[in-house]
């Protein structure tokens, strides 16, 4: 069977998340891949979250905030990228390709964006083949 | 032993007529729900946000005893509130809801039925692993300070203190001049009823100082501000002592400065002695003469409009007031020099306010030579020769005609546009609200909250917001004053049940969680050794909660293992 990679999203509640549900009102088809989980502020994703997904089997990590300047909280979106920056270097020393976790901004109106992303973002991951961390004898695949 | 009871949950699914059913197959995530664990009923319905949807939802949660609740919907942007609302009127604690967003983020946006069902499937069984750690959260009050502080005793200012001050509530306003009135107080008449603007200030001056429930601190600076909403700690500098204030509520009224027209170099302001800038004009009209740098009275006088607005070069906006200006001079050096020429040199006449087109036409009739110059190519002014029969020459493009024209005259009045005050930025710092990229205040929503702030209890009125005219300045200090009045009649505030807490005893006292909020929410306690969150200041970020390296800090509704359950339910 083709490989169909599973991607969690981690969306900021006031421009991602708004902007995804946007691409819905105006029926903006992408692929299902990307399953979603709102946090209030791309600020709140702690990297053991990303780490946590990794291990349970998810083949790629999308965090969506707003665009610099426009995080609701003033300031958080500018400490996603710095802690995106120390992210990546710890996926890679795991062994784990950091292209798997990505970074984008997504605001409130940008539908269109947000499924460009999604797609963009499956197409490269469907490339990338499955994540090797199933491979860990301490984690495992649900479902 | 006994062990902890399971979680009972209800899990509905929506249909959303066939919004979610044409693509997902709803009775299908009904059916494999029942067997999650927890999961005592789960229901299709076609709409669960109807009356009957709910009273559903009710019905379950009170037969069953249910004490989680999982909806499958649309976003919970949309009905989460509705939702929550059920909960409650079942008497569930409505924090123990979790919905699972398949209708904006799935059904719409996919068309293959097995594909759009399995992911929603996935985010279903999410939300009910999600929901198993929910914990009943309660909101809390606390008091509302009903004294106001004021930043700007201009027209804004004024008025938003005696309105507070008139129903009965304590004000202070904070003004850093040696007097109140604002730019106000540099103008003669005022457009576009040509009443003065000496006698609309006179009556609020006298008024202010006389009121018993005002207090004013002329030459004073706001250096610091504490605290949150209701409870505010003002430290304010009053001719080098400082004092400290409490109050519930800010509005800041700062006002705006005039361009600099100095910056247009084409125009010879600061070379050129007869051109002056409109604040220049106003002052000759309020001393009742209108003459030349030598002393001898102009011929003609040209107005040009919006010197340092709507240019790619300075700014952007348009300055609002410039226009019904020009028109309210032209008026004015008519009637004191009857038999001067004036020339108007616009971009495009603004005219919108109530009563400004009647004022367009009337002052129109006056003989006024109007000559229209294009964006970004202001005119160009240069001293007369000897044999010219004028003191300056104007070249301009000129649109409505085509032809690049030459305008003589005596006097030029520049009419210069609104820009932020310098300190704008330490003033947005120090009341932690944002600026919009032209640098003035950013209001809560453009249309629907225009004068609150994205810092609840801090509240913008007049020209610091944007380019403003009086009306629509005392408009909307009026609003922010009845928005803060309707706080204190209530007479506390309430604070959202999502909020950060630190768990003193797993707490290092690193301290990074204090430097990461953006709200200085986090206080620091010396003697316990721990960070605290003042849970009213607290806007439920959760960074603190990402970058405490000792997990002391708990991110309500958002907690680690929330969100861990929620992580492995998706895949
Ligand atoms: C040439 C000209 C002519 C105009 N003519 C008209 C007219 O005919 N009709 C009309 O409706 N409008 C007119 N306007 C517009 C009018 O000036 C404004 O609408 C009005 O001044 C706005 O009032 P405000 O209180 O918001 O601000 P301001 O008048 O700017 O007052 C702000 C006050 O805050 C104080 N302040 C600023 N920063 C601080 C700080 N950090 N701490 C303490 N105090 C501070 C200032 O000292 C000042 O007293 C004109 C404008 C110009 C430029
Ligand atoms: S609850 Fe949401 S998904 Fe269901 S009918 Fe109402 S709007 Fe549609
Ligand atoms: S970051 Fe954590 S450990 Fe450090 S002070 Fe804050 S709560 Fe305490
Ligand atoms: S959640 Fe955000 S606002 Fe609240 S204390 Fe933490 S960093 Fe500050
Ligand atoms: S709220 Fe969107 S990144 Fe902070």
């Amino acid at each position: 069977m083709a490989f169909e990679p599973r991607i969690v999203g981690f969306l900021c509640n006031w421009c991602s998340y708004t902007g995804a549900d946007l691409a819905g009102t105006s029926r903006i088809k992408y692929p299902p891949n990307v399953r979603v989980i709102r946090t209030m502020c791309s600020a709140r994703i702690r990297p053991s979250f990303v780490l946590k997904a990794l291990a349970e089997g998810a083949d790629g990590v999308l965090i969506c905030g707003c665009h610099p300047g426009d995080c609701h909280y003033s300031e958080g979106n500018y400490k996603t990228l710095r802690r995106q920056v120390l992210l990546k270097r710890l996926v890679a020393g795991y062994g784990i390709e950091p292209e798997r976790v990505r970074l984008e901004w997504v605001s409130a109106s940008e539908g269109q964006r947000f499924a460009e992303v999604v797609a963009d973002m499956t197409e490269r991951i469907r490339r990338l083949g499955p994540s090797r961390v199933e491979m860990l004898p301490s984690t495992r695949r649900a479902g | 032993m006994s062990r902890p009871p399971l979680p009972r949950i209800g899990v509905f699914v929506c249909n959303c007529g066939t919004n979610i059913a044409r693509t997902v197959d709803c009775e299908e995530i009904a059916c494999a729900a029942m067997e999650w664990p927890g999961v005592v009923v789960a229901r299709a319905y076609k709409y669960m946000c109807s009356d009957p949807g709910q009273e559903m939802i009710a019905e379950e949660v009170r037969e069953k005893r249910l004490d989680r609740v999982v909806v499958a919907a649309c976003s919970p942007r949309m009905h989460e509130p509705t939702f929550r609302r059920a909960l409650a009127s079942s008497g569930l604690n409505p924090y123990l809801l979790e919905m699972a967003n398949i209708r904006e983020q799935c059904s719409w946006v996919h068309d293959d039925p097995r594909a759009a069902t399995d992911k929603a499937l996935a985010l279903a069984r999410a939300a009910v692993a999600r929901v198993v750690r929910h914990e009943p959260l309660e909101k809390r009050f606390v008091p509302m300070n009903p004294a106001t502080l004021v930043l700007g005793g201009g027209i804004a200012g004024m008025t938003a203190a005696l309105q507070l001050a008139d129903a009965g509530q304590p004000v202070t306003i904070v003004e850093r001049a040696d007097r109140l009135g604002g730019n106000v107080a540099r103008i003669d008449l005022t457009a576009p009823h040509l009443d003065s603007a000496r006698e609309l200030l006179l009556g609020r001056l006298a008024r202010v100082s006389m009121h018993p429930m005002i207090s004013v601190l002329l030459r004073a600076e706001l250096e610091q501000l504490e605290g949150y909403q209701g409870n505010f700690t003002a430290d304010v500098a009053v001719e080098g002592a400082s004092r400290r204030l409490e109050i519930g509520s800010v509005v800041v009224c700062t006002g705006y400065k005039e361009f600099d027209a100095a910056r247009v170099e084409g125009l010879g302001y600061g070379r050129l002695p007869d051109v002056i800038t409109s604040f220049e004009l106003e002052l000759m009209l309020k001393r009742g003469r209108i003459e030349m740098a030598d002393g001898r009275t102009p011929r003609t006088v040209a107005l040009v409009h919006c010197v340092g607005s709507r240019s790619e070069e300075y700014h952007g906006y348009c300055s609002r007031v410039c226009c019904m200006t020009a028109l309210k001079y032209g008026h004015e050096v008519k009637s004191a020099l009857p038999g001067a020429a004036v020339v108007d040199l616009y971009i495009d006449m603004h005219a919108f306010g109530k009563g400004c087109e009647d004022f367009y036409r009337k002052t129109a009739e006056i003989k006024t030579l109007f000559l229209m110059y294009g964006k970004n190519a202001p005119p160009v002014i240069r001293p007369a020769g000897p044999k010219d029969d004028c003191n300056l020459l104007i070249t301009l493009d000129e649109k409505l005609s085509g032809e690049e024209i030459e305008v003589p005259a005596d006097l030029v009045v520049l009419m210069v546009g609104m820009e932020p005050r310098e300190d704008a930025g330490r003033v947005a710092q120090l009341v932690n609200i944002s600026r919009d990229k032209d640098g003035w205040f950013i209001e809560s929503h453009p249309k629907l909250d225009p004068v609150a702030t994205t810092t609840d209890g801090i509240y913008i009125a007049g020209a610091c917001q944007s380019p403003k005219d009086i009306p629509d300045s005392v408009a909307q200090a009026r609003a922010a004053a009845a928005r803060i009045l309707a706080k204190v009649a209530k007479g506390k505030i309430e604070v959202d049940a999502i909020f950060a807490e630190v768990d003193a005893a797993r707490c290092s006292g690193c301290r990074i969680c204090g430097t990461m909020c953006p709200y200085g929410a986090i206080e620091y306690d010396e003697e316990q050794k721990s960070s605290r969150v003042v849970e009213a200041s607290c806007k439920a970020c959760g960074c603190c909660a990402a970058a405490c390296p000792s997990l002391a800090v708990r991110a309500r509704h958002f907690t680690d293992e929330q969100i861990f359950a929620q992580i492995e339910g998706v895949l």
